[in-house]
């Protein structure tokens, strides 16, 4: 039987995440390829379509980059394709030059580039707003507030795509991405084969002469695309009350809330926009006509804000216009922050704030697990360069050792930063440099960093954390794996080949849980100058009980002779390990068997799993 | 959907306890009772030993409790129940574990947890309505420590706080869980009822 996901059951009403809601909608449309990088929150999307791609009738495929996924899927567009290219807000800056000249060729065959954004930095670096990428390139935008609309704006946005031909971005943030909540299908079409590709170089090649009648064909895909606004189903207006709200993605869910819990809705009128750009001018202004004043609910920039004041100033109209004077630029919105900005523009009391007061409570940070080998990397490391050196981190798990004891991470910028900001710190303080990059990030955008530093001749030593998959986000394969969950990869890249490639003649590879070899790899290379690489290859223990079925015969153990220095407590910060009376011990359920610890302290020992 | 008052159930627990499969199970409950609902769930760093935060929502559209707005809280660690205490509303519903799960600077015995008697003292300054049960225990009765989320998750069912009773959740396990794990589950089911009433 198909999985529900793809087979065609209109009717039938599912419980589904958000990020599986899009998918649905996406077969909805028949989409014909999928690309992406993975991140979090958009990862469930990507990872869905790749487990079902054995019965899918879609091409699917993990890039090694954002910039890469969105140029295979400018191609497949090209090529008559249904496209559907996802990623994390910041992977859109790694895509933005295609996506900003993709914006002028267009997509003939439909392209959705969903773009999920994460107000409150749950799982990110940042929390940029990328409704200002469509502004900036030109492209229709969607925001889903429920898991029903995340299904249906996909296919929508995907049909939508292709009729104007633009790439059109589907713009969700985490709340949206990992919500559930009920889903009732429509029919699930056989997605054909693409259309094929119509040679027209002045449509595709973007040289000054045709660029110049691009860009003029893409602002008039513009009002084309305002006039679909304007009759959307998604942009709605509700209530007859003279204070006019106006929300978009899921801030319209805390307003329908909001008003439902403080009974106000009869004083105000709600404008949602689900269709947000290009603005739905007419319905905006005669909305803004109804009212005494608006208060706009967006969370982060005020970009729904300022379009209304700018269609405000230009028909001559005074209403009041808050956003941002009401609600914050910054974090997450909720129903009782929504609340209180309404009552307080009608002129109503705050609800009551909690007063509970709690104890300071130890704190529950996210650690590495026990048996990762990034653990014996980090704490060779140190014993090697102690606060000597400065560590440049990058993008993935391993930026968890900026936590004490290990304290790995000085300084990181963005996927990739490890390798070339790592070049520019050691240059600009003539410090010793250990940087530190995971082997998807490497393939990622570390390659890149590699080949400048040769070229310019930098002082790094670079570490290569190979646990063998992409475990961050949740284990997919990237260029280096052999082994993935739906079958081997035949043709691994080799990272010791692609550094030796690009010139680097100093290159060791060692097994991090062997300390000895570790160490001396890392004295050796520390004697040296210029670039050198360290490859500490092991796989994530996560990743092995789950694709190699791999799980290590011994556990370690604390013996009776313990004298209780609390060393390897004191060094590793292993989760296995805790603190009982005077002594130390190991959890055995918790152990994985790395064998790291033996190697700190003479009284612990190895012993078979279960005895 | 019926329409209903508006629950919200705040969920929290630590990474790999299962909370994420418990609140699931408990959203799709909900919705085989013919009831509106929204869930939430944040991912990401929930595999790597920190603190899991999750939501159901019945006849609401948010996915989202903020602080005062809970009407019930499930915590399925102690220690959890009193960190998440400030999402409750004043003389709402809380279901607490007892067993403690301690973080890395408790296990490393650089802090301490608070006593099971601080917990259950801070909850009744903000509520009399508060159960705490050994769900790990009766999980482990019931065959597996996981299925000691299913006794709390009973125990709310039992409450009589839902719209619908244990048999509810007793059906979407049928319907939902593998057949191995079932008789497992449906034991816990049962003794996380009598725990609510003992």
């Amino acid at each position: 039987m198909a999985n529900p996901l793809l087979a065609d059951t209109p009717g039938a009403t599912h419980l589904l995440l958000g990020n599986e809601a899009i998918v649905r909608g996406c077969v909805e449309a028949g989409v014909q390829v999928v690309t992406c990088y993975p991140g979090t929150p958009s990862s469930e999307v990507p990872d869905t379509f790749y487990k079902l791609s054995p019965e899918g009738k879609y091409y699917f495929e993990y890039s090694v980059n954002e910039k890469v996924a969105l140029e295979v899927a400018a191609g497949a567009t090209m090529g008559g394709a249904k496209a559907l290219v996802t990623m994390k807000h910041v992977g859109v800056n790694v895509a933005a030059d295609p996506l900003m000249t993709l914006c002028y060729t267009g997509a003939p065959g439909g392209l959705v580039l969903l773009s999920a954004d994460d107000p409150g930095c749950h799982s990110s670096q940042n929390e940029q707003d990328n409704r200002i990428y469509a502004r900036l390139g030109g492209m229709p935008v969607l925001e889903p507030a429920t898991a029903q609309e995340a299904k249906d704006m996909a296919r929508d946005g995907l049909l939508l795509s292709k009729k104007h031909g633009a790439p059109l971005l589907l713009r969700t943030t985490t709340r949206v991405n990992h919500l559930r909540g009920p889903v009732e299908f429509g029919p699930a079409p056989d997605p054909g084969k693409p259309d094929g590709f119509t040679r027209s170089p002045s449509k595709f090649v973007p040289i000054p002469a045709f660029s110049r009648p691009m860009h003029l064909a893409l602002i008039d895909r513009l009002a084309a695309l305002r006039e679909e606004a304007e009759h959307s189903p998604y942009n709605t207006v509700t209530g007859e009350g003279k204070l006019g709200i106006v929300c978009s993605g899921i801030s319209r869910a805390y307003v329908a809330d909001a008003l439902a819990a403080s009974g106000l809705a009869d004083k105000c009128s709600v404008l949602e926009l689900g269709f947000t750009h290009p603005l739905p001018e007419t319905l905006c202004l005669d909305f803004l006509n109804g009212v005494d004043k608006v208060l706009v609910v967006e969370e982060l920039e005020p970009i729904l804000e300022n379009d209304l004041r700018v269609l405000a100033q230009k028909n001559g109209l005074g209403v009041k216009i808050s956003g941002k004077d009401a609600l914050p630029r910054h974090g997450e919105f909720n129903i009782t922050m929504v609340d209180n900005a309404i009552r307080a523009e009608l002129g109503e009391g705050p609800v009551p704030a909690c007063d509970c007061e709690l104890p300071e409570l130890p704190g529950r940070p996210p650690n590495l697990c026990a048996g990762c080998p990034h653990r014996g990397t980090y704490f060779a490391a140190r014993n090697v360069f102690g606060d000597d050196a400065i560590y440049s981190s990058d993008i993935g798990c391993y930026t968890l050792g900026i936590l004490p004891p290990l304290k790995a991470a000085d300084f990181l910028v963005c996927m990739g930063s490890s390798v070339s900001a790592g070049s520019g710190m050691a240059m600009a303080t003539g410090k010793p440099v250990v940087a530190f990059i995971g082997d998807s990030t490497f393939f990622h955008s570390g390659l890149t960093g590699v080949a400048n530093a040769v070229f310019n001749k930098h002082n790094l030593l670079l570490v290569v954390l190979d646990n063998r998959t992409t475990a961050m986000t949740g284990h997919q394969p990237n260029p280096g794996v052999d082994k993935t969950v739906i079958g081997e990869n035949d043709n691994p890249l080799s990272i010791e080949a692609a550094i030796r490639g690009l010139g680097v003649t100093e290159i060791r590879t060692v097994n991090p849980f062997n300390q000895k070899k570790t160490v001396e790899a890392f004295e050796e290379l520390k004697a040296l100058s210029g670039v050198r690489v360290l490859i500490a290859k092991e796989p994530c223990p996560l990743y092995a009980r789950r694709v190699y079925k791999k799980v290590a015969p011994q556990v370690a153990y604390v013996a009776e002779s313990c004298v209780g220095r609390h060393d390897c407590l004191e060094k590793l910060a292993c989760p296995a390990m805790y603190r009982d009376g005077d002594k130390a011990a190991i959890n055995p359920i918790l152990c994985n068997g790395c064998m790291l610890c033996l190697q700190v302290c003479g009284h612990i020992k190895a012993k078979k799993r279960g005895s | 959907m019926r329409d209903v008052t508006p629950i919200k159930i705040f969920m929290t627990g630590v990474g790999g306890q299962g909370t994420l499969t418990a609140t699931t199970l408990l959203a799709k409950t909900v919705l085989a009772q013919g009831l509106p609902v929204t869930s939430g769930e944040i991912h990401g760093m929930a595999q790597r030993g920190g603190v899991v935060e999750s939501t159901v929502l019945i006849g609401c559209k948010s996915p989202k409790i903020g602080h005062g707005e809970a009407d019930i809280l499930l915590g399925f660690e102690p220690m959890e129940t009193l960190r998440a205490l400030p999402y409750l509303k004043k003389g709402g519903l809380v279901l607490s574990a007892t067993e403690f799960m301690p973080p890395l600077a408790v296990a490393m015995g650089k802090q301490a947890c608070p006593s099971i008697d601080e917990v259950k003292a801070r909850v009744a300054e903000c509520t009399s309505e508060a159960y705490f049960m050994d769900s790990q225990t009766i999980g482990m009765e019931a065959g597996a420590v996981q299925a000691g989320n299913v006794a709390l998750l009973a125990a709310l069912c039992a409450s009589g706080k839902l719209p619908f009773g244990p048999e509810a959740l007793e059906a979407a396990i049928k319907a939902n869980l593998p057949a191995k794990l079932q008789p497992v589950n449906l034991k816990a089911l049962e003794l996380g009822v009598k725990a609510l009433s003992s």
